[in-house]
């Protein structure tokens, strides 16, 4: 193992320049500084930089809001430390695992020690689970597994399986300060792995309670361990219906394990099951029984992942030998084990004993690439193609430079475009393709196609929603793609600046750490009433540890929210306070007044309640509420364009989905409101909220003399409060 | 069925309100905590807080609006590209073409009435800038993600000198100005290229450096809007409890967030201790998630006075723009018009104004009253006297002469503002009557043989220097306030008697104003 500082002469190699007439003195360069190494000069009061301390990790050019400053030399980092993959003499019927991780504290010691433990960690927010990251490699760094685990439960239940599966390159790794500077990031990954493989993953701490609540999970993949795990560690009563005949979904058919050990896939689950979980095989739940499990759970949690295979509609596609990456996985996995029968599955795929036999398999993404490493194991030969351009690949980059190694012909810039065959496929015609941008799809080139004498195709593009549940859930499966402005601190932490180096394939971290966030919220949001879904349920084909964490938020949303059955007992529903928000759009300060006199109604009434405009309303906020009110002044001419505000439709029209929540409306008006309040209840209609009362709100409701009822604010306040207390009373029961 | 949903991604706050919904994130944020400015550092600088017109409901409404900003521009817009198109278009005749009668007998006046009352005023109207911003943004008002054009930023080694580019700049424009005789106002032509000139470098700078470079550090006028703009009563946007800018995790004022562009003009209301570099485009304030920024206003020439950090680049930008002003009232008298006849004769340059003369009178301005400060440094300075450790950048540099000619400059800025604002005087005194006869001309009507056209609002010249005197008498006045107050505070710890060093400071500012005054009389005996 090399462990040399990359630039030992670096102290006088690097060089901060603070342009002094930008330097407005916020900080922010000072505050995130991992070394330290900058202060604030008092006379001019713009930050002054210590070059000798300074690491070249570039996080204060990245944070400057006014690109203030710029650091000149190189990272002053040691080299990264890899094991080398394991490589079987005899590749044939050989699934032992090929990544290796850290053998020896030395080696994880020595990794940990190029963390910088940032303080404002852009790693953590490329972690789809937010791990904190700083916090568990500083626990190695203290010989303390211990704690490591006790850091990671907070954000994760499957280290194990997330630092062998995870593409870390897209995710933590790629989002390493290191990496955003242009070089070679921590080995996250190994780390995790490291405690994980060292010290055993702790099992579920159950809390024991009275009269829990009772959550029905659909699935048992990823998001449902995820789910699962916080309920039963939160005392509710937990159980899981999975359809196939083994708890753990696509980790335990999908992944081979040479890349993820069966051990480790069926960890979660022995300990679930040990904890208390009722697990029930072979149950498949159908979308219609849905409204069945609500009458004996509380709540459902709906993570059956997307399992239905893509195939591809070419010329030729139905021609014997044709298979899709699911049943040949599960085939070729059931065939690896310790008694199974690779040759047998060989004859069932119709490529016998013959030598040189080919397969074809569409795509190389992880799944292509698992599919094509177990076909060599077969001891077939193996060519994945896919139209991308390799520098846009899909595929984790060390699983394809495996992949290779073991000799499996990968094809950038081809697609398929029709498979030939007397009856069982024989040849395939791949055409050229282009892309020269990650955001743009390749375009098909209308050159001489190769032509390749293939034995067997596997269709490995990915997977989609199972359709049959669009009916129950038609707001699935959402697109997971941030829209509009990054947060003001996403936009600090400078994750959104630079794009991860070339050692991760210039992957855009940053932006698609916050397409994952959508994902993550959504999740906490019902999808129906006390229905919330997690996982690739949720979003389409995604990841192991986004499933996981997505499962985690809804379980958590489920125990924050309280929801309850038909039948619960008056004593249920008591334990729990109503959490109603309160967002308004508000001109002249009307609206926002009334906000706040109908908050105290509500809090009289026994509810807490937050008030927010609504622009700073989020799915955060949305997620910690039982019930909404939605407060708005009616913009227009008297006659002409009389409807709710501007902002307020602005915010229904991209709000995310209400999960039929109870909402309560008020319009404010100066002449007449005219269809204002009925146009607000259509908007929220729309975005899957139930409106429990609408109400508007006139010059003559100010005074104590007015004629009209509501006589006074307080009045309009407490009738709003009691419908909203009432429903979402009935709600909770 | 895809939907789209755009959620806000995370909270301001770490831990949401529920016992279990925690947001990882904001728990693995460990920053570390801001240093905390040096006592006394804002304290003379920060507006009292009663100050803050923003707390209006409609003043803030008005400024919340992102149309408002627009709405300035617009009207100026509109006038400019008319004087663009007018003065190419239009008649020769100077006093009745629309573009020279409004831009020189009105608008120049103008400027400097808002620079001396508000600050950058026009700066927050400007269509120059305004335009490059549009384009830049790709909108009129709207928040949009991302700008067109490069987004470079300006390298340090240009950068560091601050506003002295843009006193280049105006030094080059107003050598233009005289050759061409444009401002004279001459032909109407040459008014229509020089904006149309300003319009082109505007939109260039705005397509290839980020937010407003061109405003910060080239526009010809933001060096003089910067440093005489100091006297206004318009602090600008300023935070309202700097507690809260510290803490804040976001700093969408300086980043922009849905609702405000991050600061175009690289101010961040946090740590301003001047009106100088604010452009009241309220951008920050819209931004702001805190509600913590507001509109002050104060008393005239806290800018001038109270800020502790003096920059070197506005010091000679101060001594450089009154060596300029002050050429144009020697180029008045006979003896330099003679002068500079017998130099073009010999350097073989066609006419007035000789590059020479006119660099040379200027730049030499500037060193006189360099040579002026060291005189102080040499009077007063004590022996043990060690500058405080600086950067190394041109303006933030330290030395025994720059802790001497940094505040002195800062001191005259209202005498050279009066100056400035005396010089424009006799045109728009004069000549300000035929604006609306320009106006009309466009519509058939209003001819050089109008009472209106041959009118004056002061006609005599006795009558106008009574003015010019007046404005520089009031300018000497404040300078020598503003220097008594700045030497006081600032030259006194440096070695001297206090009062010794006041008087002295007060004097320069004095014969500063006597030299000026007297000139405008004698210039009056050149006409």
């Amino acid at each position: 193992m090399t462990a040399t500082i990359s630039t030992t002469e670096t102290q006088a190699e690097r060089h901060v320049t603070v342009l002094v007439d930008r330097c407005a003195g916020c900080q922010e360069c000072v505050i995130r500084c991992p070394a330290g190494a900058l202060s604030m000069e008092p006379v001019t009061w713009t930050a002054i930089a210590n070059d000798a301390m300074c690491v070249g990790c570039r996080q204060c050019e990245r944070t400057c809001p006014f690109s203030a400053i710029t650091v000149d030399g190189p990272l002053a980092v040691t080299e990264r430390y890899d094991p080398p993959i394991y490589q079987p003499v005899e590749l044939r019927n050989n699934v032992e695992e090929t990544r290796r991780g850290y053998d020896t504290w030395e080696e994880a010691i020595a990794e940990a020690n190029r963390c910088l433990s940032c303080p404002d960690p852009t790693c953590m927010r490329g972690c789809p689970a937010h791990n904190d990251i700083p916090q568990f490699v500083a626990a190695v760094r203290d010989h303390d597994l211990e704690r490591a685990h006790a850091i990671l439960r907070r954000t994760t239940v499957i280290p194990d399986i997330c630092s062998r599966v995870c593409n870390q390159a897209a995710q933590c790794e790629g989002a390493c300060t290191w990496s955003l500077a242009g070089g070679v990031p921590v080995a996250i990954g190994r780390l995790e792995r490291f405690i994980a493989d060292h010290a055993a993953v702790p099992a579920p701490a159950v809390t024991a309670t009275e009269d829990p609540l009772s959550v029905g999970i659909i699935g048992s993949g990823p998001a449902g361990i995820g789910a699962a795990w916080d309920l039963i560690e939160a005392g509710a009563s937990v159980t899981v219906y999975e359809k196939d005949d083994t708890a753990g979904g696509l980790p335990i058919w999908g992944m081979p394990d040479f890349t993820l050990p069966d051990d480790v896939a069926t960890r979660p689950w022995r300990q679930l099951v040990d904890a208390g979980v009722d697990l029930r095989l072979n149950t498949p739940i159908p979308a219609e029984s849905i409204d069945q499990l609500l009458t004996v759970h509380d709540a459902v949690v709906v993570a059956h992942g997307a399992g239905v295979p893509i195939r591809l509609p070419v010329p030729g596609a139905d021609l014997e030998g044709v298979v899709d990456a699911t049943s040949f996985l599960k085939g070729a996995k059931a065939a690896m084990m310790p008694g199974g029968d690779p040759a047998g599955l060989r004859a069932e795929l119709g490529v016998g004993d013959q030598r040189g036999a080919r397969v074809l398999v569409l795509g190389a993404g992880n799944t292509a690439m698992d599919v094509a490493r177990m076909a060599r194991r077969l001891g077939l030969e193996a060519t994945c193609v896919d139209w991308l351009d390799e520098r846009f690949a899909l595929a984790r980059p060390d699983e394809l430079a495996e992949a290779r190694h073991e000799g499996v012909d990968v094809r950038f810039l081809r697609t398929l475009t029709a498979l030939e065959g007397d009856g069982r496929v024989a040849r395939a015609q791949l055409a050229h393709t282009v892309q020269p941008d990650r955001a743009k799809q390749p375009t098909v080139l209308k050159t001489v196609p190769d032509v390749l004498d293939i034995d067997l195709v596997v269709m490995a593009m990915g997977y989609r929603l199972d359709a049959s549940f669009h009916e129950a859930l038609p707001t699935l499966p959402i697109k997971k793609r941030h829209v509009g402005f990054a947060h003001g601190r996403w936009n600090a932490s400078g994750i959104l600046k630079n794009p991860a180096s070339a050692y991760n394939h210039h992957n855009p971290v940053g932006s698609l750490a916050l397409d994952r966030e959508v994902g993550l919220w959504a999740a906490t949001l019902p999808q129906r009433e006390r229905v919330w879904v997690a996982g690739d349920a949720l979003t389409g084909p995604a990841t192991v540890v986004e499933a996981m964490a997505q499962g985690r938020r809804a379980a958590r949303s489920i125990l924050d929210a309280h929801p309850a059955r038909p039948d619960r007992s008056s004593d249920f529903r008591a334990d729990h306070q109503p959490r109603i928000l309160i967002a308004y759009a508000s001109a002249g300060g009307t609206t926002a007044a009334l906000s706040q006199v109908l908050a105290d109604a509500l809090g009289v009434a026994g509810a807490r309640v937050s008030v927010l405009p609504v622009g700073q309303v989020g799915a955060k906020e949305i997620a910690a509420a039982d019930a909404l009110v939605l407060g708005t002044w009616v913009e227009g001419l008297v006659v002409a364009k009389v409807r709710p505000a501007k902002a307020m439709r602005d915010w229904l029209a991209t709000a995310p989905n209400l999960g039929a929540k109870p909402v309560a409306t008020f319009c404010t008006f100066g002449v007449n409101p005219r269809g204002a309040s009925d146009e607000l209840a259509t908007l929220v209609h729309g975005v899957g909220g139930t409106v429990v009362t609408s109400e508007v709100f006139g010059p003559r409701d100010r005074g104590e003399g007015a004629r009209l009822h509501p006589t006074k604010p307080e009045a309009f306040a407490n009738r709003i409060a009691a419908r909203v207390i009432a429903r979402v009373a009935a709600v909770v029961a | 069925m895809a939907v789209q949903t755009d959620v806000t991604t995370e909270e301001h706050g770490g831990v949401s309100s529920g016992a279990h919904l925690i947001d990882p994130i904001a728990v693995a944020i460990r920053t570390r905590h801001p240093e905390e400015p040096p006592s006394g550092r804002f304290s003379e600088t920060d507006p009292s807080r009663g100050l803050d017109i923003a707390r209006h409901p409609l003043v803030a409404k008005i400024l919340h609006d992102r149309k408002f900003q627009f709405l300035m521009i617009l009207p100026n817009q509109i006038i400019f590209w008319l004087v663009i198109g007018i003065g190419l278009l239009g008649t020769v005749v100077p006093g009745l073409n629309f573009a020279t009668a409004i831009t020189w007998y009105l608008w120049f006046c103008l400027v400097f009435v808002m620079m001396v009352v508000v600050g950058r005023a026009w700066c927050a109207m400007c269509p120059f800038g305004g335009f490059g911003e549009w384009v830049q943004r790709h909108a009129f008002w709207a928040r949009k993600g991302k700008s067109i054009g490069l987004g470079l930023k300006m390298p340090e080694r240009v950068a560091q000198y601050g506003f002295l580019l843009s006193v280049g700049a105006f030094l080059l424009l107003t050598w233009i100005e005289e050759f061409f005789n444009i401002a004279g106002p001459g032909n109407p032509a040459s008014t229509s290229y020089m904006v149309l000139g300003i319009v082109s470098s505007a939109l260039l700078f705005f397509l290839v450096f980020e937010r407003r470079t061109f405003c910060r550090y080239i526009c010809p006028l933001t060096a003089l809007i910067g440093t005489v703009g100091t006297m206004g009563s318009v602090a600008g946007f300023r935070t309202r409890d700097r507690e809260v800018c510290q803490s804040c995790q976001t700093k969408d004022c300086m980043r922009g967030d849905a609702d405000g562009y991050g600061c175009p003009w690289y101010t961040w209301p946090g740590s301003s201790d001047s009106n100088s570099a604010c452009g009241l485009c309220t951008e920050c304030y819209k931004a702001c998630p805190s509600d913590n920024i507001g509109l002050f206003v104060q008393k005239p020439l806290t800018s001038v006075v109270a800020p502790s950090r003096r920059r070197a680049d506005v010091a000679w930008s101060i001594a450089l723009l009154f060596g300029l002003v002050l050429y144009q009232q020697l180029n008045a008298l006979t003896l330099f018009a003679n002068f500079d006849t017998w130099l073009n004769n010999h350097t073989f340059f066609p006419h007035y104004p000789d590059p020479i003369s006119y660099l040379g009178i200027i730049v030499g301005v500037a060193v006189l009253l360099a040579g002026v400060a060291w005189v102080f440094k040499v009077a007063f300075a004590r022996a043990d006297y060690t500058p405080a450790v600086s950067g190394r950048a041109f303006s933030d540099r330290t030395s025994t002469f720059r802790a001497y000619f940094l505040p002195l400059m800062y001191g005259i800025i209202p005498v050279v503002g009066a100056d400035y604002f005396a010089r424009q005087l006799p045109k728009f005194f004069q000549h300000l009557p035929r604006v609306p006869v320009a106006i009309g001309h466009l519509f058939g009507f209003g001819s050089t043989s109008s009472s209106l056209y041959n009118a004056s609002l002061i006609s005599s010249n006795a009558g106008i220097i009574a003015v010019q005197v007046g404005v520089i008498a009031a300018g000497t006045l404040a300078s020598m306030w503003t220097s008594w107050r700045i030497a006081g505070r600032d030259l006194a710890p440096v070695g001297g008697n206090k009062r010794v060093v006041q008087i002295s400071a007060a004097t320069l500012a004095l014969a500063i104003g006597v030299l000026v005054a007297v000139l405008y009389v004698l210039m009056n005996a050149a006409d």
